[in-house]
Parts: structure tokens; sequence; C-alpha cells
């Protein structure tokens, strides 16, 4: 999985604007004005189901309607990739599903319609804009040890980039 | 009413025609920006063009605007929040308000009755900085040399 911060809020041009204003700088009331847009590459659509349940966020992903399929663009579990007799299972259904998958497409069947038979564990790309407050909720649900580890090292670096960038922001709210 | 700038989204046009590519293309982000810089602003107005015209407006949602809003009582704000969700609106002072919203919202602004005349006034605030002349040209048809 990659992550790429492709750009964020200047939290300066905000704060000229507050101190012409004569208010101080709240962090929480500043989460609704400060967004992020992240491009995520190569994890699960597994993952990205779970992603698209968060609200209030714009997400842009790759079609499977017109790009071809490869056996090679899926996530193994690390759970399945330890497990021998779980792995040859996983790999087998694997080889079956994206044969079936290109014999339909020489077939001619469309892509768009080939696609039904592709597993969830299928590599995606998306491009994701968010606020800071969409993204301190999905983080602070994400990172929970209870949630899956292919989103919770997704929202960990999602996170981590979104502190990197904007320290002030994510520092004090943590601390509170 | 009058309204600032404060920040917008770097590129805004260029942002719009990445959300767009991704849809479409199996590539790394790098690949699909270096593509839109060789084809260059005609491309990503062919782009936005084709979004428009399709409404596939939720590439327009990359776009973000953060405004400084004067002179707005709460009677005129609060309706424009309440109506659109990716609205957000921060009282300042009484009638100072920061407001953030994306150039989705922004044109479903401009078409709505209780959204047009604050629409209009971002639109004209984006014109006269220059900050997105293909966007305001197509989405909104302010003349502009870039079109």
């Amino acid at each position: 999985m990659r992550v790429k911060l492709l750009y964020h809020t200047d939290i300066d041009a905000i704060k000229r604007v507050l101190a012409q204003k004569g208010v101080g700088f709240d962090p929480e009331a500043m989460m609704d004005h400060v967004f992020y847009m992240f491009e995520i590459e190569d994890c699960s659509r597994v993952t990205t189901h779970q992603l698209v349940r968060h609200r209030a966020v714009s997400y842009d992903q790759e079609s499977q309607r017109f790009s071809a399929a490869t056996k090679e663009g899926v996530v193994t579990p690390p759970s399945v990739r330890s497990n021998e007799i779980g792995y040859t299972a996983y790999d087998g259904a694997l080889k079956a599903v994206y044969s079936a998958y290109e014999d339909m497409v020489a077939a001619g069947v469309p892509k768009e319609d080939a696609r039904y038979i592709l597993p969830s564990a299928i590599k995606t790309k998306l491009v994701m804009t968010l606020n800071a407050r969409s993204l301190m909720h999905l983080v602070w649900q994400r990172t929970a040890l209870q949630a899956q580890w292919e989103i919770r090292e997704l929202a960990t670096t999602l996170r981590s980039l979104a502190q990197g960038a904007t320290p002030e922001l994510w520092t004090k709210i943590i601390e509170r | 009413m009058r309204v600032l700038l404060v920040w917008s989204s770097p590129f805004p046009e260029k942002t719009i025609a990445v959300a767009m590519r991704r849809c479409y293309s199996t590539k790394p982000i790098e690949d699909i920006e270096a593509e839109l810089e060789q084809k260059g602003p005609e491309y990503w107005k062919y782009l936005l063009v084709k979004a428009l015209q399709d409404k596939s407006l939720d590439v327009l949602e990359h776009f973000v605007l953060t405004l400084a809003v004067e002179g707005a009582a709460e009677a005129d704000v609060g309706p424009l929040v309440r109506a659109f969700p990716y609205l957000r609106a921060t009282q300042l002072r009484p009638s100072d308000w920061l407001m953030t919203l994306n150039a989705r919202t922004l044109v479903e602004l401009w078409k709505d009755l209780r959204g047009k005349t604050f629409a209009e006034m971002v639109v004209s605030e984006l014109s006269q900085r220059g900050v997105c002349p293909i966007f305001n040209q197509l989405a909104f048809g302010v003349n502009t040399d870039a079109s």
C-alpha cells in the first residue's frame, strides 16, 4: 500500500484571517476548515469498501469497467500467507477466478461485466479529500484494535501524513 | 455581505483533472500528474467540460475553498449550511464567518435560488483573484482570457 498527501489547507492563511478579526485559533472549530487530499494506491477493495462508509468524504476510485485486472494485483492477508493450507486454497481460487475472467474477456464479454467475478482482494487506487473532522473520526475508529489490519495500516499512515503536514491542529486535538 | 478568499486548493483545474483520470487510469499518481502536465490546460479544460456535461460533479469536490465572509447574519448563513451539507461555517464575530466549501457545492449553490447571490459573490472573488479561470468560464460563464 502506498499513500501520498497531494495537498492540504494552509493553516497560516486561516490564522492570518483569525488574527485580523481578533479571534484565537480554536483547533476544534478549525477541524471543519482544514482539508487534505490523499492518493491511496494498492490497497484491497475489501479495505476501500470499509473506507467509503466514512462521511463526509469525497472519493474518486479507479474503475474496473474499462481497465483489465491481473492476478498479480491482489492483496494477500498475512494470516493467509502464513497458513500453508489456507494459502494453497487462496492461490488456487485466485487462479481459477482470473482464468475465468481472462476467458470471458477473450470471448468478448465486456470488462465491466466480466469483473463481476473478480475478488475483493484486488488492489485499487483512489483519491480522497476530507476535512480534519472527518479524518480524525476515521483515524479514531480505524486505528482501534478492533479494526482490521489493512485499514488500520491505512488509517495510521493517513494520521501520520496529516499530523506531519498540520502538526499544530493534530497535537492540540490529541492532547485533549 | 462581502466575500474574501482565504485559501483554495492549488491548481484547481488540474486537481479536478487528476480526480477524473484516477477513475479511468491504472497508473500511479505521479504518471497521471506527468501526463496532465505534458498535455497542458487545454486537456484539463476538455476533461472539465466532459465532467460538467455528464454531470459527474463528484470530481469537483476535490477543489476546496475557504472564505472569510463579512456582514452576514445568522439568518443568511443558517439556511445555506442546513441545505448544503458540504458547506461549513464557523462564526468568528456576530456578522463575520469563516466558510469552507467545495466546487461542487459552489455549482449547486449557483443553481439554487437560496444560494445564487452568495455563489455569485464567491465566483466574482475567484475571478478577481484569477484563481480558477477555466473553471469559472466553463461552470459560470465568466469571461476570461483563459478561454
